[in-house]
């Protein structure tokens, strides 16, 4: 899939073509197969997919953190404001990461430090990338502290003197405290409840915006999508399937996977409706199916799905989708 | 959410109370609660205390180095407390004053063991692959040998005096510490903040110093006190058989091999100091496994 170039020196990532495979002495994991991701300067993408669609793995590789030895990026770019992450040295990459992108973790009870006050663990980015002292550096994670709403005078407390979305405000200062120009937001409130997920989201959001952060937000859920993205892109079985703005993804999805995710929502609105889940389930990542990966659960299953990958088509400037039924024409064959 | 917690937390004082209390608070009531590691708290501290006021009990050149026949093999008494061995030197003397020797290169010991072996055992689960391998295979043939032999072969190589014998015995503990270690290191290597750390752009050393092998302290200060009371054990061993602490100088495993001659007649020479070597021993161990249950917190 080829997304067009607008403009090299207005991306903030860029990842083209990206291969990543897990290969153990058993089997080998397809993890990611040609995925191609562009995030504008100050833009937010929302990428999108059940678990195990690949959507970690990609995140991780614009840190070039994919899991060694096992996980191996087979081919593909990674361009951070055009500079290739792949072949930066190891003091480029540490240089890199916390200043230029910074990653907010799914789970905040497990992605602190527990023997470190949360002080220290702000102060511990600052001190890396800025030449200050420590008294300095933990004066500034104070203020990163206020800025994500938690008193100042906590900064000497331990993570378990929090709560879970305290913690991940603490995450947030932490990933912000270089403000970075990317932003990787894994799936920042699964572990959160609903009311704190809300909270987070408008904080993360807020921040970016003063910042002028590039975001990649990581999710399965559609409404923080909608909340937060300019555009999305559907990750299925290590491709991306469909990408386009909000409204494109929205209110004119094309390709019948994205229509099926929709259709899995309930709608508050309708009683009594039930909902269409996606039959079958995500294929296995060692053994994917031949051509289209999604057409053994595709209800507009032609001969053709099987046989050869769909090409990337363009239905307008901002939107692509993978699959065969946009073969021929712009118009939809559904 | 958070002004809940803090009406909360003032009404009921207990709770807040609950809330302060500091992860080494919390730890050290749980170490309290357990009787037998109180009691080898007890007697270690006992111990220590001894050694440290060893010269207020008995003075070293007189008392427990100089030869006094006249009054050779006496039973204890007021004077002697565990009476005086085959040279007349006073026993309890020579006791306070091998508990020093003993204590500080059985500490020191386990100090280069534990430096040596855990920086390789630290760097072999850290980067794991090829490096964990060659590391760890030439750890498993030194742990293939007991401990006393492998001192013995290096103080056998490099003659024998005190630093020589700390620098074997710490050497014959490398390879238990870089397991220790290596697999401690290895469950918190996993751990998503370490993760984390890494996406700040944190280097490999500021990584294992900062967030992997201060997570390990706790499993490691267990091994740590028990391996101290192995280290005690092997030093006595080999002064017992005339490699480790020479034989003016007071040390519990050398008394012992002099004293055995005259076993049969004065047991008691023999007794003071097998009583000191066990005591020691059980203590540390005591104390050892008593931090292990405090600093497990599944046991609570």
């Amino acid at each position: 899939m080829e997304i067009k170039k607008i403009n090299e020196q207005e991306n903030t990532l860029e990842i083209k073509n990206l291969v990543i495979h897990y290969i153990s002495d058993e089997e080998v994991v397809k993890a990611v197969n040609g995925v191609n991701i562009i995030i504008k300067a100050g833009k937010t993408l929302g990428l999108v997919g059940e678990t195990g669609a690949g959507k970690t793995t990609t995140a991780l590789s614009i840190l070039n953190l994919v899991p060694e030895p096992q996980g191996k990026i087979l081919s593909g770019e990674v361009l951070l404001q055009g500079r290739s992450v792949l072949s930066m040295s190891e003091r480029e990459l540490e240089v890199m990461r916390g200043d230029k992108v910074a990653m907010i973790f799914q789970d905040p009870m497990t992605s602190l430090n527990p023997v470190h006050t949360v002080g220290r663990q702000i102060a511990e980015s600052i001190e890396i990338h800025r030449k200050v002292s420590k008294q300095q550096a933990l004066k500034q994670a104070k203020e990163m502290l206020e800025l994500v709403g938690i008193p100042s005078e906590r900064s000497n407390e331990y993570p378990y003197q929090f709560s879970g979305g305290m913690k991940q405000r603490v995450d947030i200062a932490i990933a912000l405290a270089c403000s970075p120009d990317l932003l990787i937001a894994d799936e920042p409130t699964t572990a959160l409840d609903v009311t704190i997920q809300a909270q987070v989201l408008k904080l993360i959001n807020e921040l970016r915006q003063e910042y002028h952060m590039s975001m990649l937000m990581i999710t399965h859920d559609l409404g923080i999508v909608a909340e937060v993205c300019d555009e999305v892109s559907i990750a299925y079985a290590g491709r991306i399937i469909e990408h386009g703005t909000l409204e494109d993804i929205f209110d004119h999805m094309r390709h019948p996977y994205t229509k099926g995710l929709f259709n899995a929502l309930p709608d508050i609105g309708v009683k009594r409706s039930e909902l269409k889940p996606i039959k079958g389930l995500m294929p296995d990542p060692t053994n994917l199916p031949s051509g289209c990966p999604f057409h053994p659960r595709c209800d507009y299953v032609m001969e053709v799905c099987s046989q050869s990958l769909p090409e990337n088509k363009w239905l307008s400037e901002t939107h692509c989708v993978e699959c065969h039924l946009y073969k021929d024409t712009n118009e939809s064959m559904l | 959410m958070d002004e809940t917690v803090q009406k909360y937390t003032t009404r009921k004082g207990f709770f807040k109370q609950y809330k302060k209390k500091s992860r080494l608070q919390e730890t050290w009531n749980r170490f309290l609660r357990n009787k037998l590691a109180v009691i080898g708290l007890f007697i270690f501290v006992f111990i220590i205390l001894a050694a440290v006021a060893a010269p207020l009990i008995a003075n070293y050149d007189t008392d427990a180095i100089r030869v006094n026949v006249p009054s050779r093999l006496q039973s204890p008494s007021a004077k002697h407390i565990f009476g005086t061995d085959e040279l007349g030197r006073d026993i309890m003397a020579r006791i306070v004053h091998g508990a020093r020797i003993s204590l500080v290169v059985g500490c020191a010991a386990i100090a280069v063991a534990l430096f040596i072996g855990g920086a390789l055992g630290a760097i072999a689960g850290y980067s794991g692959g090829k490096i964990d391998d060659v590391i760890m295979r030439c750890m498993d043939v030194f742990l293939c040998l007991p401990d006393v032999l492998l001192a013995l072969a290096i103080v056998a190589a490099f003659g024998t005096n005190l630093v020589n014998l700390t620098i074997a015995i710490g050497l014959a503990f490398t390879p238990k510490f870089s397991r220790v270690v290596r697999s401690a290191v290895m469950t918190v290597r996993g751990v998503e903040y370490v993760e984390a750390a890494r996406t700040i752009g944190a280097t490999n050393t500021q990584i294992i110093t900062n967030h992997v092998l201060i997570n390990c302290f706790g499993p490691i200060m267990v091994q740590v006190t028990l391996y101290v009371a192995s280290a005690i054990l092997t030093i006595a061993a080999m002064s017992f058989i005339g490699l480790g602490i020479q034989a003016p100088i007071p040390e519990w495993g050398n008394m012992l091999a002099s004293g055995r001659v005259y076993m049969r007649d004065h047991a008691y020479i023999v007794m003071a100091p097998g009583l000191a070597i066990f005591l020691t021993i059980l203590s540390l161990n005591l104390l050892g496994d008593g931090l292990r249950d405090a600093l497990d917190p599944r046991l609570k």
